[in-house]
């Protein structure tokens, strides 16, 4: 494969196999993904498909089985030391020493990456910690521990930012700040890769998502053409009269649309122009009062891909993901 | 060098290792102190008195004596003729302080002291890191792997270095003291005070020791608790339970494997050790340690665990798989090696050429 030279970060066919007392588990089996410079870029997957140790294989934190993988147009892991000053991550949940103060963290942090320490105090504010810097990391909630993860991996200024879960723990107003904080910096040019349970969260900030389960890609592209690639094109309709609901499904499946009736609406799937529905329907004087295409959302087409729908009264196994053979 | 600049600064912010190393400035204190308060110059007044209680004594047996003689009774049965020179005054002097004979007894004690407090503070140093995860966070900074903890043990090193040439200085200093306000720095030549300085140095090498034996230990466990449960089954098993063995085993000179002989030979230069289980009506002659013997055994176990893990075998398992999954294969290797060691003295591998 040709390298893009826009991509930040390119990986394919990457493998990685645990040693497991059941036997061995392979958590990443051929699994690509290509990020673009400038991205906020998703990364989607339920727990146990791979998310983590790709992003810890990609941070040299282990070490794969196979696959490439390229990182600002270097090669992992050889050029990792390299690089590493370009990619600030947080990987897993925040981890610190908790007996140290945030700034005394920030600080040694900046020792060993050799940078100023003005910017320890630039990225505590910009996380709102200044006021909590001198406190000890053990008092801070897991937000505050997931502000300060944020701030370590920002003060590399970097090229990429990985952050796994940085909305984990956050209130709603650190969920809507940190919103603000993606945005802001993928204004500035930087690419951010973002791993997170919150699919509403990731259909709002996010450019492009990828989608894994069970160590394999099934879905990646731009956020709008995943979901129409998964749209099922079903337009709700509901008329005037409730008693006047099975004559319009006569009427729709007698010119060839597929109809489901409900208590209260029909679900029309199969039509190019929802306006045919009204105009059908008006030519038998019944008057519709809700025509509306239903669009899926990011939450349904994850849960669709990856096969981790609840079905009630079924307990749901963390392995018991969809098995997709091609992306 | 900014990774030295980091680690320098994180091991003096580390709580714990400021609160070990107070202690142990404590006990020091402390010791220093009893030792102080307890002895005394000895003075013309001092040496007049003693003489005039030994010749009290020495009148009050020999009275005792005659008595005897003249009267006897079954308690003066065997009582033999007290001389003169089982009085002397050198017995009841007040306790002093001779820096020629006692300060050696003082430096051990600082380097055994300094070793413990070593250990903590080395599997502290990098255990803590690991348990907290702060290493993983560290290793996003500075991906190689080696060199992150070769710059952790290169800086502890350093520290350690640094704290026992202070205190070593200090304590020296004290002792001078109180050599001089409580006793006598008589006979300190420039041979004494070079055999001192090298006691010393032996000492400090065994703090160093120490300290990479608990960082090494809590490298492999990433937790202190390994390191400390280690030391603990070292103490426990290693010494009381060998100890039991080897007399139940009636084994010829017992203490050769046990691990205070050796850091006492290694302090005091030699150590001289009897054989309890020696044919009866047959003096055996006594067996000595040497500071060599001890410090080659020290340096023959490391150069073998270095061995033992750069060198493929067949059979063994992979070194990726091996580094984090085979504690207890280490820890059975390094007991077997120690004790083959011991008993071949020849360092070298059996047949085969692996010990696993």
């Amino acid at each position: 494969m040709v390298p893009d030279m826009t991509s930040v970060l390119e990986i394919n066919g990457l493998r990685k196999t645990y040693r497991a007392r059941g036997g061995p588990r392979r958590a990443l089996d051929g699994f690509d993904m290509q990020v673009e410079a400038g991205q906020v870029h998703g990364f989607l997957g339920p727990n146990g498909s791979g998310k983590t140790t790709t992003l810890r294989t990609l941070l040299g934190l282990i070490r794969a089985d196979g696959g490439r993988m390229r990182v600002l147009g270097q090669e992992l892991p050889k050029a990792l030391p390299k690089v590493v000053g370009q990619v600030g991550a947080i990987v897993e949940s925040p981890q610190f020493f908790g007996s140290f103060t945030a700034r005394d963290t920030l600080s040694l942090l900046c020792d060993a990456g050799n940078l100023p320490q003005a910017r320890v105090g630039w990225a505590l504010e910009l996380v709102g910690l200044s006021e909590r810097s001198k406190d000890r990391v053990k008092t801070f909630s897991l937000g505050m521990k997931q502000r300060l993860a944020v701030a370590s991996a920002l003060l590399k200024q970097p090229r990429l930012l990985i952050l796994d879960e940085p909305a984990n723990g956050l209130d709603p107003g650190g969920i809507r700040e940190m919103r603000e904080m993606m945005a802001r910096l993928s204004a500035s040019g930087m690419t951010v890769v973002l791993s997170s349970h919150i699919l509403s969260e990731i259909q709002i900030i996010c450019d492009n998502v990828t989608i894994i389960s069970l160590g394999k890609r099934v879905a990646a592209g731009p956020v709008s053409e995943v979901l129409a690639a998964h749209s099922t094109g079903q337009v709700k309709v509901a008329v005037e009269a409730v008693t006047d609901l099975p004559t319009a499904a006569n009427v729709l499946a007698n010119a060839g649309i597929s109809v489901q009736q409900d208590a209260d609406h029909l679900m029309v799937s199969g039509v190019d122009k929802p306006a045919s529905i009204s105009r059908l329907l008006a030519e038998r004087q019944i008057y519709v009062s809700e025509l509306t295409p239903v669009s899926a959302d990011l939450e349904s087409v994850f849960l669709e891909l990856t096969g981790t729908m609840p079905v009630p009264g079924q307990h749901r196994s963390v392995d018991d993901s969809v098995k997709v053979t091609q992306a | 060098m900014s990774l030295v600049r980091a680690e320098r600064r994180r091991f003096i912010k580390r709580r714990m290792i400021v609160w070990t190393l107070v202690i142990f400035v404590g006990l020091l204190t402390t010791i220093g102190s009893i030792v102080f308060f307890t002895t005394e110059k000895v003075t013309p007044a001092a040496r007049a008195a003693a003489q005039a209680q030994a010749d009290r004594e020495y009148q009050r047996v020999m009275d005792e004596y005659q008595r005897c003689q003249e009267s006897p009774t079954e308690r003066c049965q065997g009582m033999p003729e007290p001389q003169r020179e089982w009085f002397q005054a050198e017995y009841f002097m007040p306790p002093t302080f001779n820096f020629r004979n006692d300060a050696d007894d003082f430096i051990i004690a600082w380097a055994i002291l300094l070793a413990m407090f070593s250990f903590i503070i080395g599997a502290s140093f990098v255990g803590a890191e690991w348990r907290s995860g702060a290493m993983m966070n560290l290793l996003t900074w500075r991906p190689k792997r080696m060199q992150v903890l070769g710059t952790k043990l290169s800086v502890l090193l350093g520290w350690l270095t640094v704290v026992g040439a202070v205190t070593f200085g200090l304590w020296t200093a004290a002792l001078v003291g109180i050599a001089s306000a409580h006793g006598t720095m008589e006979r300190m030549t420039n041979g004494a005070w070079q055999s001192y300085g090298l006691t010393g140095l032996r000492g400090l090498a065994m703090i160093l020791a120490f300290g990479a034996l608990g960082f090494g230990l809590a490298s492999i466990g990433r937790h202190i608790g390994l390191a400390l449960g280690v030391a603990l089954g070292v103490i426990i098993l290693g010494q009381f339970g060998l100890t039991l063995v080897l007399r139940m085993a009636e084994v010829h000179y017992p203490e050769q494997y046990l691990i205070p002989y050796h850091m006492q030979a290694w302090m005091e230069k030699r150590v001289e050790i009897g054989d309890p289980f020696a044919a009866p009506g047959i003096e055996a002659p006594t067996k000595i340690i040497s500071f060599g013997e001890s410090g080659s055994i020290g340096l023959g176990v490391v150069a073998w665990y270095w061995r033992w893990r750069s060198t493929p075998c067949a059979g063994a398992i992979s070194p990726p798989r091996r580094s984090r999954h085979s504690l207890g294969r280490v820890a059975a290797a390094c007991a077997a090696a120690t004790v083959g060691l011991w008993l071949t003295r020849s360092g070298r591998p059996p047949a085969g050429g692996c010990w696993r």
